[in-house]
């Protein structure tokens, strides 16, 4: 008999599902959360023969003895260290998944701007909580786990025309407990026509600890809408993070995605954008560095479903000692999707032998016209590169610091919040062999 | 003893021999030219100097300075005082061409035991060198090499020379692709870093070069070899009958 495609959720995860369950808040949400429960006991966890996921060794992740979270709140100095957006920006911030208001600043926004915590709009707003979770197409598993049991997270709102000029920042703080712990935070934002924000999410980590985050974002953009979010993942250790973010632009509506995936142990940042109506842009851009046993995974997925509209990936790695990375990124062009322009770039920097690297670029294109482009690469540092450094006197060991540094630093180029890019440098220089010896100074502006 | 000094050198590159048998000797003060046609190996001289791991050196010696040449790493040979303006410098996109050059004066301050130059002082010799080789600021901001010009890219060669003050200075056809107000600003750059414990190998394939930078002594090379030398109008001589008469010497 064929291996299974699929493998049958582990008990553990099984039976915490059904304890927590009926005592979740919102009888409004209660049919689409076991619905969408059914659907993952029937599915199960998926194995390396499904085609998304390849290439990702999820076993030992999941077969973790989880226990619900009971971290309450993160040191002052956590959240603080994990900054950024500006000294005007407005947070919340999560302890395990978890709302923490007193960390949380988001008073004095301005009028048609909304921004509160899930476990809040659950509250206030059950009916749109359900039809907005309804509303997430082609779940997978860990959607329908996210799903069912998202208890809390962030929904912001903002009304047609709202421009804040401060930016949203949401602090996931994993917050090492005895047991490993896994949590659903759900992100939902809606952008009305014209209306622009700028969300950094942060994902760090205090303490040792195993905790899986597995988060589902909704971000849905009108007519003439902009949203830039920028991902740090740098929760280093133990710690995993299954991100599926779902990105919805109506005509002349633009996304900046940028992600930095500095650490975990296990990451997997799956986007995937819906251009829905004509002449919107999705600029994409992604870094990975993982080293050690860690493994990062990058589904991207883009729709054109509307004609002239633009949209551009570039993603790069830097892949050290044992670590595994996959980038798996698709264009598809839909019926109809005349005068569309969408590019797509791999490249993968392999610093060990025993470092893998999977690229797999993918085309669908079923309109006529269509410029289009997709490129990966995997290698080593450039000789010609490391020669030119040392006539100048650099040392071997600075040269390819310098140059390893420089090739991840092309993404931070274009991150918008600088203090988010200055700690993604200061994660890159402590992550590249050799970076911690280099001069900061002119290096991480 | 000469400053450098090669004797019977072969190198091969990729199996093929380019060197074949090369004898050259530079004294500190002077100013050698090395012309000769295309592929007759002069660039591949170059990166052998300079320290080019790929290329094999099948026989013969290069003592600099008083040390075996060839027994040490790139960045060693850059400490003792040898640079290369390269014939094609390399694009590197990330690293800005001011942090470059501060770490390349200090890693070279370091392994000569001296300490790291200020910050402050080491802008304002920056400032100076460039605009002695007319550097644009906005250059020096950018990242090295990355998107600059044919011109650019020379000048940014002669900007790192002035900073890196070498005792020998190996110039690759640093002229090519230059108009004539820039191939007057680097010869006036190299002239005034002309001094007596310092020399330079420039290799060129145009006469004019030598009309601002007067040699000491040109060399003819072809096929590996130096077939002829002799003084600056050996230049001139080849500007009116090209390499013909040689490529037949040393057929
Ligand atoms: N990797 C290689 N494999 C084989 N031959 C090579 C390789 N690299 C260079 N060569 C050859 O070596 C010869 C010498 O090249 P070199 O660049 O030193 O010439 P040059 O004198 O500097 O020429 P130019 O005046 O055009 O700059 C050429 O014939 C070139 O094709
Ligand atoms: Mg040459």
């Amino acid at each position: 008999m064929a291996a299974p495609r699929y493998r049958t959720p582990p008990s553990e995860l099984v039976r915490l599902g059904e304890r927590l369950l009926p005592r979740l808040p919102g009888d409004a949400l209660a049919e689409v959360r076991q619905r969408a429960w059914r659907r993952f006991l029937a599915a199960g966890i998926p194995t390396p023969r499904v085609e998304d996921w390849k290439y990702s060794r999820i076993d030992a992740l999941m077969a973790q003895p989880f226990a619900a979270p009971t971290a309450t709140a993160p040191a002052a100095g956590t959240v603080r260290r994990a900054m950024a957006g500006g000294p005007a920006a407005r947070r919340l911030v999560f302890a395990n998944g978890r709302l923490v208001a007193g960390q949380s600043h988001v008073g004095g926004l301005p009028d048609g701007m909304r921004v509160m915590g899930l476990a809040e709009a659950i509250q206030h707003r059950p009916q749109e909580v359900a039809a907005a979770f309804e509303a997430l197409p082609a779940p997978g598993p860990f959607s329908d786990l996210n799903t069912a049991l998202a208890a809390d997270g962030a929904w912001i709102e903002l009304n047609p025309g709202v421009r804040p000029e401060v930016s949203l920042q949401l602090v996931f703080v994993a917050v090492g407990e005895p047991s490993a712990v896994i949590t659903h935070p759900r992100v939902v934002v809606r952008l009305g026509a014209g209306a622009r924000l700028h969300l950094l999410e942060s994902h760090v980590a205090e303490g040792e600890g195993h905790v899986l985050t597995n988060l589902v974002a909704q971000l849905q953009l009108a007519e003439e809408a902009a949203l830039v979010h920028e991902r740090l993942q740098a929760a280093e250790g133990g710690h995993a993070l299954v991100g599926r973010t779902v990105v919805e632009l109506s005509a002349g509506a633009r996304l900046l995605a940028n992600v930095a995936t500095l650490g975990g142990a296990f990451v997997r940042n799956e986007l995937e954008v819906h251009l829905r109506g004509e002449g919107g842009e999705a600029l994409m851009n992604g870094l990975y560095l993982p080293r050690g046993r860690e493994q990062v995974d990058t589904l991207v997925r883009v729709h054109h479903h509307a004609g002239r509209c633009h949209s551009d990936q570039f993603y790069k790695g830097v892949v050290d000692e044992q670590a595994r990375a996959a980038f798996a990124g698709r264009i598809t062009v839909h019926e109809g999707a005349q005068d569309t322009d969408a590019y797509q770039q791999n490249r993968n920097l392999l610093l060990s032998d025993e470092a893998e690297v999977d690229a797999k670029p993918e085309l669908e294109i079923f309109a006529d016209e269509v410029r289009c482009s997709h490129g990966a690469t995997v290698g080593g540092l450039e000789e010609a590169g490391l020669f030119y450094l040392r006539t100048r006197g650099l040392g071997r060991a600075q040269a390819e610091a310098l140059l390893t540094y420089a090739f991840a630093g092309e993404v931070v180029a274009r991150f918008r919040d600088g203090k988010l890019a200055r700690q993604v440098r200061q994660g890159i220089l402590a992550r590249v062999p050799g970076g911690a010896a280099l001069d900061p100074e002119g290096l991480v502006a | 003893m000469a400053m450098l000094d090669i004797e019977g050198l072969h190198v091969a590159v990729g199996g093929k021999e380019i060197i074949r048998g090369l004898d050259l000797a530079v004294e500190a003060g002077e100013v050698h030219a090395i012309m000769g046609p295309n592929g007759s190996g002069k660039s591949t001289l170059a990166h052998v100097l300079a320290g080019r791991e790929d290329y094999e050196v099948t026989a013969g010696r290069v003592r600099f300075l008083g040390q075996d040449l060839l027994e040490l790493e790139p960045e060693e040979r850059a400490a003792l005082g040898l640079f290369l303006a390269m014939q094609y410098p390399v694009e590197i996109p990330g690293v800005s061409n001011t942090y470059f050059l501060r770490q390349a004066v200090n890693a070279l301050r370091k392994a000569r035991g001296e300490p790291e130059m200020k910050p402050a002082e080491f802008m304002k010799r920056l400032r100076e060198a460039a605009r002695q080789v007319g550097i644009r600021e906005e250059l020096l901001r950018r990242d090295l090499n990355a998107g600059f010009s044919g011109g650019e890219k020379k000048r940014n060669e002669i900007l790192q020379l002035a900073m890196l003050e070498p005792k020998l200075a190996i110039l690759d056809e640093t002229d090519s692709g230059l108009d004539i107000d820039a191939l007057k600003a680097v010869a006036a750059a190299v002239n005034a870093l002309r001094t007596p414990e310092r020399a330079f190998l420039l290799i060129t394939h145009y006469q004019r070069l030598l009309n601002f930078i007067v040699p000491d002594r040109v060399h003819v090379m072809v096929d590996g070899r130096i077939v002829r030398s002799g003084g600056k109008d050996l230049a001139l001589e080849l500007e009116e009958r090209g390499y013909e008469p040689f490529l037949q010497e040393a057929a």
